[in-house]
């Protein structure tokens, strides 16, 4: 009705910079859901796509050589088979790195289950005999492409050098680095030549199903079939899924939290700057009623103009995100070009238009709702505060506190249910930063204390070509290295279980390893382990109890006697003492050595020093550290704090109006009775200024608490462990308090400064 | 009117006529006209007690007329009067006493009484507001004068409120 | 219980434009209930002109917010222009207020973030007039109530007496059948209020019916017919005119001795 719309185009003139702010906090609600959107999306995650154009297979196996795997094949559900395929373990060098690779041998026709899907150069060829295709995730590390030369040396320590043909994806297991050894296909006869002793080698089949659900089971019926002893390892689709999505994945859950927390956060602040509105125009809203507007009209008004500013804010962010999406780095970049290229991302987009109005609308509805109640005969509210002086006052006067201070601390609490209210609106975005703040001490508790989350080694040694006495003595000379711990990795199998665990023997019972436990205590005896939530999960066990594993085709019976922090393999990890794999023929030969620093030592200075001492026959890599990977996060809990901050200001203008508004019906009064306007604006001012301190304490503590929960939470969900959570620093939180008080005093002081010199005849007569 | 005409003679000489004149100016048609024949009496009367003199002036073609002048005890006179604040109690008239002693007599009741006066004093502002409507714009004075007669009447009308309110 | 004045009849004449019988409102204010309006008779007669007057508290206020249908009586019956109005709903109500009922406030309750132009379209473009036909007939008030040049100001930018008379021209645009108006006056110094009255009595010349609330005696006089209101009854429903016998100006109020 052209009626409605003067109305609402001259109140929203008259209240520009709320409107802008709302359709602001709007456009950044839209733009972080859009991406999670984009980031969530199936289609766009690299495992699905893969998985469909290689037709991968569902289950992978490596068993020993010589094992007859033709049983295999019969098993129900089964539809197709890849493999048996050669493997050899090996060692791939280029320039400086060294990474291990798993060589494949494939004949040179593409296989039709598990097809490995070529992305440069050629597939094999029987022409080229030392040529390889390197998956397309090993290549990117490496820097190797088509043409390139790579060296390979075999676990006997000669080196071969193969033409890189090609790079190619596949589905079969996850990305390397967090997925190792990488994958290299080459032709029979050159893994023949590279590793002729077969006893190194192993087999590696995969299994199609018809029924992906049926995955654990039939891999359990595979190795029952085999003998478990037979099998080194079993991996399932899912493993592979969540290893190659998990970055999309994180990242999408972060910004579909992001945006849920903000949209909530959006819609309350506009319900409660929608309220204050109300009642501002409660003599307006009287005058309308009396001008002939019916209270549907009224309702609808209201509910016409929170809706516009929401679609107006979404239409802004889902052009931003729309446009600008496409350019941003990484997999955000990424996900967002292939989803525009789906047929139904525009239904995603409306219909997450759809949601944040509908959130938003229904948010608004209950003030629309109560502007449509208003009495067409505005009443005077004749609610002066109480005569009665609490004893508190009474008190603070004693001790001669200004009594600006004072009234100002009376009229903040005289009605309870208001304060508490306007308390518990400033105490959400408070709480919220905090549980951001949370997380952002986590990260830095990652950074700058890396032992309590099991990162205690910042370097690993490999020795190529080098004994193990002269490796120790060289890691132990070195004057960085604090200690050095030789470990083993191999997989585990759990009976039962239809997915192997890695098993990490790391330190001796002389000389153990730190390991960061978080519940129960360290390993002590040679039968003891600790183990990760992953793999305490997945063995469905807890600490305390005993499991029986089979690794290395021996049997192991363990005691958990404690539950480590393992930010790597999704926590999947049971770690022991190198004592425990001790056997007939002593130790076992270390693969790599976990080296400790000593504070302040320079892990690159000592990864030069040890890699020229040793000519190169020491491999000296930076542990893979999963907080780098996590810098997304760090941008995200900026963002999420700002837009937090921003929303915390529109509570802050809301509760200041309705305090304004209290206490312009009083300031005749008080100016009547002595009180000068600085007197006055100071009333006003600590009044919001204690509700906002108020609100900063309930909501800091309460979001330390949530924020422990929350973090503890996701870890123990992702396999990490609980345990990581870090509360942010007390002075942090002192900080952001301080500055949350400090804002709420400058938003108040201006308007408040005004409404004490307004000339005493307006201030007594509005009502 | 005494002490009006002494105040108009202080400005300047003038004869009976004259003042008759001056005085419809001042006030206007808000207030009745004095006739000339009472202002020729308070000139007697003023002359006799020696605050104005009066002086024959022949004319051509007419009988004399006689102009008067203020005298230095007149001049005395007058600066005593402005000097005085004004006295005297308002003058009631007899509705109080009637609305007082109505109940008893029989013969009227007390809010009829009240219900006649207020419909008296109405008519009586809405007389007034002809005459403001009526009367020259710039005559500050004669609009001064009705607006004083009419806070009177709000006054009396107000106070007749009050009565109803509490002799009910 | 009713008083002195017109008899009032039992089904409503053809020419009353409002006709109440035995109106009850009553206050529930902190538990202590209070008679604000207590079998309350009215009938006002197209193009008539009435008061109410009344000490505060008397139920004046009350009584026109009822007649208006800006509240809801208890009982009694109130017609308006010969339809039953008392118990509609507040959104018929509304409906009907836009083209029948105008109303003045003594503050005049201009929406503050509106132009002085746009507060009175707004009840025009309510009911449904076309945009352009609203403001024709905006200008064409603005004009007569002689404020054409303040029409793009806020109401914050118009001293009192002009607001009033933007609240005037709002509750005739749609010209209203009843124009009501409590305490028009209440807020203005005696020239503002000479203004407004003489505009009321132009309008009400021009057959306008009006039912004002005052407590100004002079602001009554105006009116035809002045009704008191006591503790939410009628008292007294007198006509006004003429003094009777002959008017002797001021001197019937003072007299002037020196």
């Amino acid at each position: 009705m052209r009626a409605v719309l003067r109305w609402e185009l001259a109140d929203l003139r008259a209240h520009r910079a709320q409107a802008a702010l709302m359709v602001l906090v709007t456009a950044v609600v839209a733009v972080s859901l859009i991406l999670a959107d984009a980031l969530l999306v199936d289609a766009t995650n690299p495992w699905q796509r893969i998985f469909k154009q290689s037709h991968g297979s569902h289950v992978w196996l490596h068993v020993r050589p010589g094992v007859n795997t033709s049983p295999l094949a019969r098993l129900d559900g089964v539809t197709a088979v890849a493999g048996p395929y050669r493997t050899a373990p090996s060692t791939l060098v280029r320039s400086a790195e060294k990474v291990s690779l798993e060589l494949r041998a494939v004949g040179p026709a593409l296989p039709a289950v598990s097809r490995p899907l070529v992305q440069t150069g050629r597939w094999l060829t029987p022409s080229v005999t030392d040529g390889v295709v390197l998956e397309s995730s090993l290549a990117h590390s490496v820097w190797a492409g088509v043409g390139d030369d790579v060296t390979v040396r075999s676990v006997d320590g000669t080196t071969h050098t193969l033409r890189v043909l090609g790079t190619a994806d596949t589905a079969d297991q996850g990305p390397y680095p967090d997925w190792t050894p990488g994958i290299g296909w080459v032709l029979p006869a050159t893994l023949d030549r590279i590793e002729p002793d077969p006893a190194r080698t192993q087999q590696a089949i995969g299994l199609r199903l018809a029924d992906p659900a049926a995955t654990d089971f039939t891999a359990q019926e595979a190795v029952n079939a085999l003998g478990s002893a037979q099998v080194a390892e079993v991996s399932t689709w899912q493993q592979v899924r969540s290893a190659m999505d998990l970055g999309n994945r994180l990242l999408g859950l972060m910004l579909g939290v992001f945006g849920l927390v903000a949209l909530l956060a959006a819609a309350l602040a506009m319900a409660g700057g929608a309220g204050g509105r109300v009642l501002a125009q409660v003599q307006d809203i009287a005058m309308l009623k009396a001008v002939g507007f019916t209270p549907a009209q009224i309702v609808r008004l209201f509910l016409y103009e929170h809706t516009a500013l929401a679609v107006a804010g979404f239409a802004l962010g889902s052009a931003a995100a729309s446009l600008l999406g496409p350019l941003l780095p990484g997999p955000l970049g990424q996900s967002m070009v292939l989803w525009q290229g789906q047929p139904d991302h525009l239904d995603a987009i409306v219909a997450t238009g759809f949601g944040v109005v509908l959130s938003i609308g229904l948010a608004t509805a209950l003030p629309a709702w109560r502007a449509g109640r208003v009495p067409a005969v505005p009443t005077v509210r004749s609610d002066r505060p109480a005569g009665r002086m609490s004893r508190l006052a009474r008190l603070a006067l004693l001790l001669r506190l200004p009594p600006a201070l004072v009234l100002g601390a009376r009229d903040a609490f005289h009605r309870p249910l208001r304060a508490s209210l306007t308390v518990s609106r400033l105490a959400i975005p408070v709480l919220m930063i905090t549980v951001a703040l949370g997380g952002w001490a986590t990260l830095d508790g990652f950074q700058q204390h890396p032992q309590r989350v099991g990162l205690a080694a910042p370097l690993t040694a490999r020795p190529t070509g080098l004994d193990d006495a002269s490796a120790q003595r060289l890691l132990n000379r070195r004057p960085g290295v604090a200690a050095a711990y030789p470990g083993v990795e191999i997989q585990a199998l759990v009976p039962g279980e239809t997915t192997s665990i890695t098993m990490r023997a790391l330190g001796t019972s002389a000389h153990p390893y730190p390991f960061a436990v978080a519940e129960g205590r360290g390993i002590r005896d040679t039968d003891e382990a600790v183990a990760g939530q992953g793999a305490l999960d997945l063995m469905h066990v807890s600490v305390g109890q005993w499991v029986r594993v089979m690794a290395g085709g021996t049997p192991h019976i363990l005691h958990i006697v404690g539950r480590s922090i393992e930010p790597d393999h999704n926590g999947d990890m049971l770690s022991v003492n190198l004592d425990a794999l001790e056997g007939p023929g002593g130790l076992p030969r270390p693969q790599y050595y976990a080296l400790v620093l000593r504070p302040g030592a320079n892990a690159d200075a000592v990864r030069a020093g040890l890699t020229a001492a040793s000519h190169g026959r020491l491999d000296v890599r930076p542990t893979a550290d999963p907080a780098d990977q996590l810098g997304p996060v760090r941008v995200v809990v900026v963002g999420l704090v700002a837009v937090l901050a921003l929303i915390g200001l529109v509570e802050l203008v809301t509760a200041t109006s309705h305090a304004l508004r209290d206490h312009t019906r009083d300031v005749g009064v008080l100016r009547a009775m002595g009180l000068t306007p600085r007197q006055i604006a100071t009333v006003v001012v600590t009044g919001t200024g204690l509700l906002t301190l108020v609100a900063v304490v309930v909501g800091t503590g309460l979001g330390v608490v949530a924020s422990d929960a929350l973090i503890n939470l996701q870890g123990r969900a992702s396999g990490v462990g609980a345990g990581i959570a870090q509360t942010p620093s007390p002075w942090t939180l002192l900080l952001a308090g301080a500055l949350a008080v400090a804002a709420a005093v400058c938003v108040c002081v201006v308007p408040a400064r005004r409404a004490a010199r307004a000339p005493v005849t307006s201030a007594l007569s509005t009502f | 009117m005494r002490l009006a005409l002494l105040a108009l003679l202080a400005k300047e000489p003038a004869h009976g006529y004259e003042l008759k004149q001056a005085l419809e100016q001042t006030f206007g048609a808000a207030y009745p006209q004095p006739n000339i024949g009472q202002i020729y009496v308070t000139l007697g009367r003023l002359e006799q007690n020696g605050l104005i003199q009066g002086q024959d002036v022949s004319q051509s073609s007419r009988p004399n007329k006689r102009v008067y002048e203020i005298t230095e005890a007149g001049r005395a006179a007058l600066a005593g009067w402005f000097d005085e604040p004004t006295e005297g109690p308002r003058v009631r008239d007899d509705f109080f006493t009637k609305l007082a002693l109505a109940p008893g007599t029989g013969a009227a009741d007390r809010v009829a009484l009240i219900n006649k006066q207020r419909r008296h004093y109405l008519n009586i502002m809405r007389g007034l507001s002809r005459l403001a409507a009526a009367e020259d714009r710039d005559n500050r004075i004669a609009h001064l004068l009705i607006e004083g007669a009419m806070l009177h009447l709000q006054a009396d009308l107000d106070w007749l409120e009050r009565c109803q309110e509490e002799l009910e | 219980m009713s008083r002195p004045g017109p008899s009032v009849a039992a089904v409503p004449p053809p020419d009353a434009m409002l006709w109440v019988k035995d109106l009850v409102k009553v206050h529930r204010a902190q538990g202590v209930p209070s008679h604000a309006v207590r079998h309350v008779d009215l009938q006002v007669d197209r193009g008539e002109f009435v008061a109410v007057m009344g000490p505060s508290g008397a139920g004046k206020s009350t009584l026109l917010h009822l007649l208006g249908g800006l509240d809801r009586p208890d009982s009694g019956e109130i017609w308006l222009d010969g339809r039953r109005v008392d118990g509609l709903p507040e959104s018929r109500w509304a409906v009907l207020r836009r083209r029948s009922v105008g109303f003045v406030f003594q503050f005049s309750n201009l929406v503050a973030n509106m132009t002085a132009a746009d507060n009175v379209e707004l009840p025009a473009l309510l009911a449904g007039i076309p945009p352009r036909q609203a403001r024709a007939r905006r200008e064409e008030l603005f004009a007569e109530l002689g404020i054409e040049d303040k029409a793009g100001s806020t109401p914050a930018g118009l001293a009192g007496g002009e607001q009033q008379r933007v609240a005037l021209a709002r509750a005739l645009v749609n010209e209203p059948g009843l124009l009501l108006a409590d305490e028009p006056t209440g807020s203005l110094d005696s020239r503002n209020t000479r203004d407004v009255l003489r505009l009321l009595s132009r309008f009400h010349e021009r057959g306008q019916t009006i039912v004002l609330v005052t407590h100004d005696a002079r602001v009554a006089s105006t009116a035809d017919r002045v009704i008191s209101l006591f503790d939410g009854e009628i008292a007294d429903d007198t006509a006004v005119g003429p003094p009777s016998g002959t008017s002797n100006g001021v001197a019937d109020v003072l007299r002037l001795e020196s």
